[in-house]
């Protein structure tokens, strides 16, 4: 099935340069979509669409903001498409915030006392070790 | 039967609603600052099947979490917490709380009368000022032994353990390092400890934990009285750093003392009473209980030849404690009647066994009071001073048979004041 687009402008300059790497994500995305839950945990089963959401943006983000290879265009396409997550992008752009795993994690309302989730707190603070999945995407440390 | 929240709460078994739970230390667990988090109308009680308020917290690094599991009213009537339902002061199972306080609260277990009950026990409790326990646990108790010794001193977080990973029992965990439960091996399930049951546990009926409590308490060895009628001497031991004055302090509650020595080199001491049957009672009150200074002493009967002779020469070289005479005239003991008069009270199988029973009744009553009754009737017949040198004299010349007895001295202990000084 073809990929819609949103808007009827063509895609502009850089966009077959970046296209085959996206389509594999794409890819990786769809076949996580599929998977069968066996011998998984239920909230298991949504780690690999995380994951590979996040994989998806930091792609994007790496593009323009650190290497600096795609023209702001491009970019701005990309972010309309929903290619990349623009909520999650902007946090990555805040000290401290650089590797978030996922805004469920950075979310207070979605915990018992209005806390993050235990993935943001640093490794030196975290009792040694322990080994920490967290629920939500399944990352195991997204600060430092 | 499960009900709805009524806005007539009336003679009616309500939900419960609750401010803060009822729990004993170890289930709080050993980190003073806990987070709890409150769910009002969150589970049904485990016991009586009301929706009530759940507590639910994490009692330390490594624990899993824990909530309440009975409602208030039913932990307020037998007096448990509400997670572990263990007592609140002794942290022992009901079962054996009330065996050993001997309580015998009978509380329906029936559906329609353990809701009635409930129902009323709550309505009893929000009329009360200050909380009382339930039931026969209100009456003033002296302390119990046997549950101040079966009770834990420190509290005891292995209760707190997360449960034993059912995947890692099959081989399947695939959490490995990050799986919060544990990794251990399960436990033996013909072991009659894994098959507990939180209603029998309430209840204090069939309880396994209670009865392995019971039986090893049985089992504790119990003091012998020795044969020898006439041993009054107790063998204290792990006597380390205790010195006389402090077991004098402590035994003379059972009656008066004769003796008392310490024999540091094998840290024990031997304590001589006057009389057998204080002798007997302090044994009866100390075994196994008797704590002075922080060190808990073992009790026994002391061996009749050895300790008296040892006493009696470690007690010269003290210069003050010595042996004294036995008291004259004390009565004897009376020989048993043969054996065709032992049922014969009334002296109607023959007529000789009267007078030969009094008689020895009376020979052996006459020797104490020789001077109580003359001087009675001295100094009621007249009250002339004339006749108080004659019971002076007469006391002067009595022999000193208890320490007390001793003229020259002074205080009720040796310490105060000491013959020749």
């Amino acid at each position: 099935m073809v990929k819609v687009r949103k808007g009827n402008k063509p895609p502009p300059d850089g966009w077959d340069l970046i296209e085959p790497t996206l389509d594999e994500i794409e890819a990786k995305m769809r076949e996580a979509e599929l998977a069968p839950h066996d011998g998984k945990r239920k909230v298991e089963t949504l780690w690999p669409i995380f994951k590979i959401h996040h994989q998806k943006s930091r792609y994007l983000y790496d593009l323009y903001y650190k290497r600096k290879t795609i023209s702001k265009e491009l970019y701005d396409f990309c972010i309309k498409q929903s290619i990349g997550d623009k909520n999650l992008i902007a946090q990555w752009k805040k000290q401290g915030y650089e590797n978030l795993c996922c805004l469920r994690c950075i979310q207070p309302r979605d915990t018992n006392f209005n806390k993050k989730c235990i993935c943001r707190v640093p490794k030196e603070k975290l009792e040694e070790g322990k080994v920490v999945e967290c629920v939500h995407c399944g990352c195991r440390g997204c600060s430092g | 039967m499960s009900i709805s929240l009524l806005s007539n709460t009336y003679n009616r078994q309500n939900w419960e609603d609750a401010e803060f739970p009822i729990l004993c230390q170890t289930c709080l667990g050993d980190n003073p600052y806990i987070r709890m988090m409150k769910e009002r109308y969150g589970q049904e009680c485990k016991i009586c099947n009301r929706p009530f308020t759940i507590f639910r917290w994490c009692p330390g690094a490594r624990m899993r979490f824990k909530k309440t599991e009975i409602c208030q009213t039913c932990s307020k009537v037998k007096n448990v917490c509400q997670t572990c339902l263990l007592d609140l002061e002794f942290g022992l199972p009901v079962q054996v709380r009330d065996e050993a306080l001997q309580i015998t609260d009978s509380i329906p277990k029936g559906q329609v009368n353990k809701e009635y009950f409930t129902q009323n026990a709550e309505a009893e409790m929000a009329l009360e000022q200050q909380p009382q326990p339930y039931g026969q646990l209100a009456k003033a108790q002296p302390p119990s032994d046997v549950l101040m010794k079966l009770a834990r001193s420190a509290p005891y977080y292995k209760r707190n353990q997360p449960h034993i990973c059912s995947f890692y029992v099959k081989g399947e965990c695939k959490r490995g390092e990050e799986c919060p439960y544990r990794h251990e091996k399960p436990t033996d399930p013909d072991d009659p400890l894994s098959n507990q049951n939180i209603r029998d546990r309430f209840y204090g009926v069939n309880d396994p934990v209670a009865e392995k409590l019971l039986s090893r308490y049985k089992e504790t060895p119990q003091l012998e009285t020795p044969e020898d009628k006439s041993v009054t001497t107790l063998y204290i031991g792990n006597v380390i750093d205790l010195d006389e004055q402090q077991l004098r302090d402590h035994f003379y509650q059972y009656g008066e003392i004769r003796s008392v020595t310490v024999v540091p080199k094998q840290s024990c001491a031997f304590v001589q009473f006057t009389q057998r049957d204080a002798a007997e009672r302090a044994a009866k009150e100390t075994f196994n209980k008797l704590v002075i200074d922080g060190k808990r002493l073992t009790v026994k009967w002391g061996k009749p030849p050895a300790i008296q002779a040892g006493g009696g020469r470690l007690g010269d070289a003290s210069g003050f404690e010595s042996n004294y005479e036995p008291v004259p005239g004390l009565p004897t003991i009376v020989p048993m009647p043969s054996t065709e008069l032992k049922a014969d009270f009334f002296g109607l199988s023959s007529s000789s066994t009267p007078n030969v029973v009094a008689s020895t009744a009376a020979s052996s009553f006459l020797p104490p009071p020789p001077m109580p009754p003359p001087d009675l009737g001295d100094y009621t017949s007249s009250l002339s001073y004339g006749h108080m040198p004659p019971p002076l004299s007469s006391l002067r010349t009595t022999s000193v048979h208890y320490p007390s007895q001793d003229p020259s001295r002074v205080g009720s202990t040796a310490a105060h004041g000491k013959a020749n000084e």
